[in-house]
């Protein structure tokens, strides 16, 4: 039985558009899923998945929110809820955002998704499958204060949420994109943001899915003249989580400042990837990632500077530090650079190790207790990430992250 | 009630190299004692040593307060029983807030952050500093500061100090002398300052000065050794030593 594909060719079928989707779907057929022997996928434990474990959402289940979520939309002005991919309520209420579900083929880079995707199986799967494109818009000029949430909650399925996000001229905004549930799912988001020039976006990432779960994400920032991307990517959930996050730097001025960061336990694969492309002149980018593997978990950083020629005067920074709390775990770190353009300023640092004796020595020496002094540690590798937000989300987050921290097991050399 | 700190015979390995060669000394809470001595004379050695630093390797003598050893404690216990290092070069901990440090040192979080808003204050350093992670992105100055806001709330019965006068402008290094004076008077601290400068004898009054050189005391006096040493350096008590 070919669980997935039939589910897939009846979703499919009962769409309105119907026809691009099918394009997107043989892709996929002719592409086939990836396999370890691709370098790009070298790190995914795909020996053990198998697609006809799942099954293509037809229409959202319902679903209760965590005392997380809650507390998460508390803090929101706007709420947004997909529910296995699909938008079931767009929220309403703040001035100057608006927030549409469109069927649509067209990836914000300017072609189509299919197109735009081609090399990346997963997000072709998203091309084919996603309900439709949550579309979330500020206008230009507006400041938007308070928080939008874009709360993703996934049952036991295939799902594919898709997400626009775009900044008018001048405008800015704090915009959460949250993932839970998802036991024995696999949830594959594709998100797009598209900053105008001057605009402002304050992105937080925070995926708390079920340790089951197949998590497959990809992001990407296009971000124009003197437009600021800011981004905490925070990967906590998931039996297998990869995040893909990307930002072309096109406009002169602009500026991405990436933060990635992940707490592996158990037998989780947690695989980030970054590409910061500049092409405009005097464009900067910031890049930390950070993370920790405690138990058996493994970790995979690879990222990619990629310079144009023309792009002069940028700025491209790389950093990964990856904190090992177990001997058994691993951590892989993959810094690459290409730059075409001699007037530019770059560099890459990265490490894999314990924690740091000194520093431990230092909070002890202080009366702290071994054990806190390496909590205390280990959140703190953590609540740098977050340092950046605003600090009603910074401090509900921290307090989540903290929770998890004290079930894992810190076993030092 | 009066402690007493007594370090008899210390001998300290630093690298495969013995640095303290049996260092005594014993002093009460209340008192300042100053130590002494040129560069390479051992003072940083028995700071690390005496706070159990991993670098350091302790191969004989004892370390009590109370007649309570120190020496096989963990550097939680040390400070736990009353000793404090202040560094000369705090370590930054990126991630970790000087609020947190405290509270899991044992610190009554009760109105914390305003007392250590106070603390900051006396040493005038600005509180904003307090919401940073700990001494990151700090200058020399400021991390200098920022561990007598430590001390200030750990209340410690007795401090060692590390050179903390290097790296602060006479504003500085007089506040956080006046601080540390005043801590003697609070609960009668005992302080034990490592120095190679007589700017912080102008500020701290000893109760007594002790001249390191090779891992040794080679002298003890009152504030008058000094301006010995101010006068001829410390090449007489080297050939003291010999």
């Amino acid at each position: 039985m070919k669980t997935f594909a039939d589910s897939a060719s009846a979703f499919i079928a009962d769409r309105p558009d119907a026809a691009p989707r099918q394009l997107a779907w043989a892709a996929f057929e002719a592409a086939g899923l990836p396999t370890t022997s691709d370098e790009v996928w070298r790190y995914a434990p795909l020996k053990y998945f198998d697609l006809d474990r799942f099954g293509v959402a037809s229409e959202p289940a319902t679903r209760a929110d965590s005392a997380f979520a809650a507390q998460l939309c508390e803090r929101a002005g706007l709420v947004v809820r997909v529910v296995d991919g699909f938008c079931v309520n767009t929220g309403t209420g703040l001035e100057g955002v608006s927030v549409e579900v469109v069927e649509s083929t067209q990836s914000l880079a300017g072609t189509t998704f299919a197109e735009r995707y081609r090399n990346d199986t997963f997000a072709i799967l998203n091309a084919a499958l996603a309900p439709a494109t949550t579309v979330i818009r500020v206008g230009a000029g507006v400041n938007v204060q308070e928080p939008i949430v874009v709360l993703n909650l996934s049952n036991s399925t295939a799902s594919f949420s898709r997400t626009q996000i775009e900044l008018g001229r001048g405008a800015s905004a704090t915009i959460v994109e949250y993932f839970e549930g998802g036991a024995n799912a696999l949830v594959v988001p594709l998100s797009e943001y598209l900053l105008d020039d001057n605009s402002s976006l304050q992105l937080i990432t925070y995926q708390r899915l079920d340790h089951s779960a197949w998590h497959v994400a990809r992001t990407t920032g296009f971000v124009n003249r003197d437009a600021r991307l800011r981004q905490a990517v925070v990967g906590i959930g998931a039996h297998y989580n990869r995040s893909r996050n990307d930002a072309e730097m096109r406009g002169a001025g602009s500026e991405n400042e990436l933060r990635t960061t992940f707490l592996g336990s158990g037998d989780q694969v947690h695989d980030f990837r970054t590409h910061q492309m500049h092409t405009g002149a005097r464009s900067r980018s910031t890049l930390l990632s950070k993370g920790a593997v405690a138990d058996q978990s493994r970790s995979v950083y690879t990222g990619l500077i990629e310079i144009e020629k023309g792009a002069k005067r940028t700025d491209a920074r790389q950093t990964n530090h990856n904190l090992l709390l177990s001997p058994a775990a691993h951590a892989d770190s993959v810094p690459n650079l290409d730059i075409r353009e001699n007037d530019v300023m770059c560099a890459h640092a990265s490490s894999v190790g314990p924690l740091d004796e000194l520093q431990r020595w230092y909070l002890e020496s202080r009366g702290v207790s071994r054990e806190d002094a390496e909590r205390l540690m280990i959140q703190g590798f953590f609540y740098e990430m977050l340092a950046n937000l605003p600090p009603e989300l910074a401090e509900l987050v921290e307090r989540d992250v903290t929770s998890v921290l004290a079930t894992v097991n810190v076993v030092t050399p | 009630m009066t402690s007493t700190l007594m370090i008899e015979g210390l001998r300290v390995e630093v690298a495969g190299k013995e640095v303290l060669k049996g260092f005594d000394l014993s002093m009460k809470t209340g008192e300042v004692h100053v130590i002494m001595g040129p560069n390479g004379s051992g003072k940083s050695t028995l700071a690390h040593a005496l706070t159990g630093h991993p670098g350091y390797k302790v191969l004989g003598g004892s370390v009590r307060i109370d007649d309570v050893e120190l020496l096989t404690m963990s550097p939680t216990d040390r400070a736990r029983h009353g000793l404090l290092l202040a560094m000369q070069q705090p370590l930054e901990v990126a991630g970790v807030r000087p609020i947190d440090l405290l509270v899991a040192a044992g610190v009554n979080p009760a109105n914390l952050r305003e007392r250590m808003r106070d603390e900051a204050d006396r040493v005038e350093l600005r509180p904003e500093i307090l919401d940073r992670f700990v001494n990151v992105d700090l200058s020399g100055g400021e991390r200098k500061r920022a561990e007598m806001v430590q001390f200030g709330m750990l209340r410690p019965k007795f401090a060692v100090l590390d050179e903390i006068d290097s790296g602060l402008d006479v504003d500085a290094l007089g506040a956080v002398a006046r601080r540390l004076s005043s801590a003697s008077n609070e609960w009668e601290c005992g302080i034990l300052a490592i120095t190679h400068f007589k700017r912080l004898l102008q500020e701290l009054t000893p109760t007594m000065i002790h001249v390191l050189s090779e891992g040794r005391v080679v002298a003890t006096g009152g504030p008058e050794l000094s301006d010995i040493l101010e006068r001829d350096g410390y090449e007489p008590f080297r050939v003291a030593s010999a």
